[in-house]
């Protein structure tokens, strides 16, 4: 294999895995512009995604970009539960217990899942598992052009969403001032609870997109929100255009990096540039004004 | 605490079970101080394993054949040297910020560990050189220290270093407009909490006898702020109280650590929500009641 076509491999499943971090990005960044909380969980949030589109493709046989759609509805209600039952009360009792609570989410759906499915790595076979695209020096998987096709349609959705409805301009009036939303007469209690549904989807969607491109188990939320994290926080926080830029960008270098860096620093090095960043730059880089 | 030994034949409570559970006062305790301080770590494991790791080396025959009972101490400062490096980043950043900063560095103490190994042998693990012969020495040595460190503690939190951290916590701006240093404060703050977190590393070490890069995992740095949260978070005996109850509930659960960690995630969102000041609380009701 040419170096050449080997560069645009890496371009092509840099991009998708950047679209899957792009997804889980912007619903963490929804929610925080929005409520002003960090939720920590997100990632299992896309988890349980995850196990959705496997649980309905294998129990009923579905196609599993069908099965998306499941996950799509389900995982938003858990959200929905999460919000009013877990973050309604400590919202505004400070920062420290909304970040506690989210830990304490972790460990329940992690290992409500482990106690579930079990500890073991699982696979959702797509119908186009064999199907391939040959442009020019390259062929790519069918299953990675659906994810940036479906990604793609996903946030022109999302942006007119926020932009052109109502809906939207209520969301944008909450995360620029409360207190003038309310007199403006918009249920802010609402709009959280549409906001965290929302996020929740994004992560759900991205949960069963990256099962069906790689594999899924409990743990795979993890390391996958501290990228989010780190993505969040080079991008801006609250930014929805920073997420997607980050995401893509994070998603391009890693998979660049990949090929000459020993997986072992992978972590690692996402933490030493966000911690290199915030050293220089407390805010990250495009900052959060005003607030 | 002291005469339990006398009256307990039973090897298990009095050589792991006990030690254990002051161990974790020491370390939680440490969590708390920082708490205390308005900053929450998501990676006081970090300072946990290099203050066992640096204490362990030096003390070796392959390095410098120190004595246990100076590198002790020599281990413990250089996890509160390292503290206060990461503290100087992290008094600047907003909570959420913190918390990723300081998970992350617990990733990265991991990976240069593992990087290190050839140096270090924190893969396979290895026994430290040991501070005394017997298993009732060590009971005795770890209740020494678990009562001096929670007394330090404890003058720490009811002296002015603890009334300025406490105006820091409940309002930055407001502690600031006061007069109050807020970055030097909270760098103390991070100084201390990381010296006793490498002291519980050290000990933690002698107790099992056995020191491996494993220390460094994202359980051990979560569980002290589950046990400071569920105990009482800013309070003396909260960590107390906590380690001996989620110590407790481990006990029980051994066998099904799937359970065990659903239960622990309950307990904490629920303390959070319906009891933020923890267990401590409702016996200082129930004490004040009568």
């Amino acid at each position: 294999m040419s170096s050449v076509s080997l560069f645009l491999g890496a371009l092509i499943s840099g991009v998708t895995i950047g679209c899957i971090y792009v997804l889980l990005a912007s619903g963490l960044n929804l929610i925080f512009g929005v409520m002003e909380l960090v939720n920590f969980a997100h990632g299992q949030l896309l988890m349980l995604g995850a196990y959705v589109c496997y649980w309905i493709s294998t129990l009923l046989g579905l196609n599993p970009y069908i099965a998306i759609l499941v996950a799509m509805a389900i995982v938003p209600l858990v959200g929905i539960a999460v919000e009013r039952l877990c973050f309604r009360p400590v919202l505004g009792t400070g920062k420290l217990n909304e970040i506690f609570v989210s830990l304490g989410l972790i460990n329940i759906f992690t290992y409500a899942v482990v106690l579930a499915w079990g500890y073991n790595v699982k696979i959702v076979t797509s119908p186009f598992d064999k199907l391939s695209v040959s442009v020019g020096v390259i062929s790519i998987e069918f299953d990675r052009i659906m994810v940036i096709i479906i990604v793609a349609l996903i946030l022109v959705a999302l942006f007119v969403l926020i932009n052109k409805t109502k809906i939207g301009r209520a969301m944008r009036a909450t995360s620029q001032n409360k207190e003038a939303a309310m007199l403006m007469g918009i249920n802010i209690n609402n709009i959280y609870l549409v906001s965290f549904a929302l996020g929740s989807a994004l992560a759900a969607t991205g949960g069963a997109l990256y099962a069906i491109i790689y594999n899924l188990h409990p743990f795979m939320g993890e390391l996958i929100t501290i990228k989010a994290f780190a993505i969040i926080i080079l991008g801006g926080l609250g930014s929805i255009r920073g997420a997607v830029a980050g995401g893509l960008l994070f998603g391009l270098a890693e998979s660049l990096a990949g090929s000459f860096l020993s997986p072992i620093w992978e972590g690692a090095v996402a933490f030493a540039v966000l911690i290199g960043v915030l050293v220089i730059r407390p805010t990250g880089i495009f900052g959060e004004k005003g607030r | 605490m002291a005469l339990i030994p006398l009256f307990i034949r039973d090897r298990y409570i009095v050589e792991s079970f006990i030690p254990i559970v002051l161990v974790y006062v020491i370390y939680s305790s440490s969590w708390n101080l920082l708490a205390y301080s308005g900053q929450a770590s998501l990676g006081h494991a970090a300072f946990l394993g290099i203050g066992g790791f640096a204490s362990a080396l030096l003390s070796s025959e392959r390095y410098w054949h120190i004595s246990p009972w100076f590198c002790m101490f020599l281990g413990s400062a250089i996890a509160s040297g390292i503290g206060f490096l990461i503290g100087l980043t992290c008094v600047r950043l907003r909570e959420w910020f913190l918390a990723m900063v300081t998970f992350g560095f617990a990733v990265i103490a991991q990976t240069v560990t593992t990087a290190l190994d050839k140096s270090i042998g924190g893969i396979l693990g290895f026994p430290p050189e040991p501070l005394v012969s017997s298993p009732i020495q060590l009971y005795y040595v770890i209740l020494a220290l678990t009562g001096a460190s929670v007394f330090f503690i404890y003058l720490i939190m009811k002296s002015k270093i603890g009334l300025a951290f406490n105006a820091i916590r409940e309002n930055e701006v407001e502690a600031k407009m006061m007069g109050v240093n807020t970055t030097k404060y909270k760098l103390l703050a991070f100084v201390i909490s990381t010296f006793f977190a490498g002291l519980a590393g050290v000990l933690q070490s002698q107790q099992a006898a056995f020191i491996d890069v494993e220390v460094y995992k994202a359980e051990n740095s979560f569980t002290p702020l589950v046990m400071s949260i569920i105990g009482g978070l800013g309070s003396i005996e909260g960590p107390i109280i906590g380690s001996v109850t989620i110590r407790f509930i481990d006990e029980l659960l051994y066998g099904v650590p799937v359970i065990k960690w659903i239960i622990n995630g309950v307990f904490l969102v629920s303390v959070v929500i319906f009891l933020p000041k923890g267990i401590s609380s409702l016996i200082r009701k129930a004490l004040k009641r009568k």
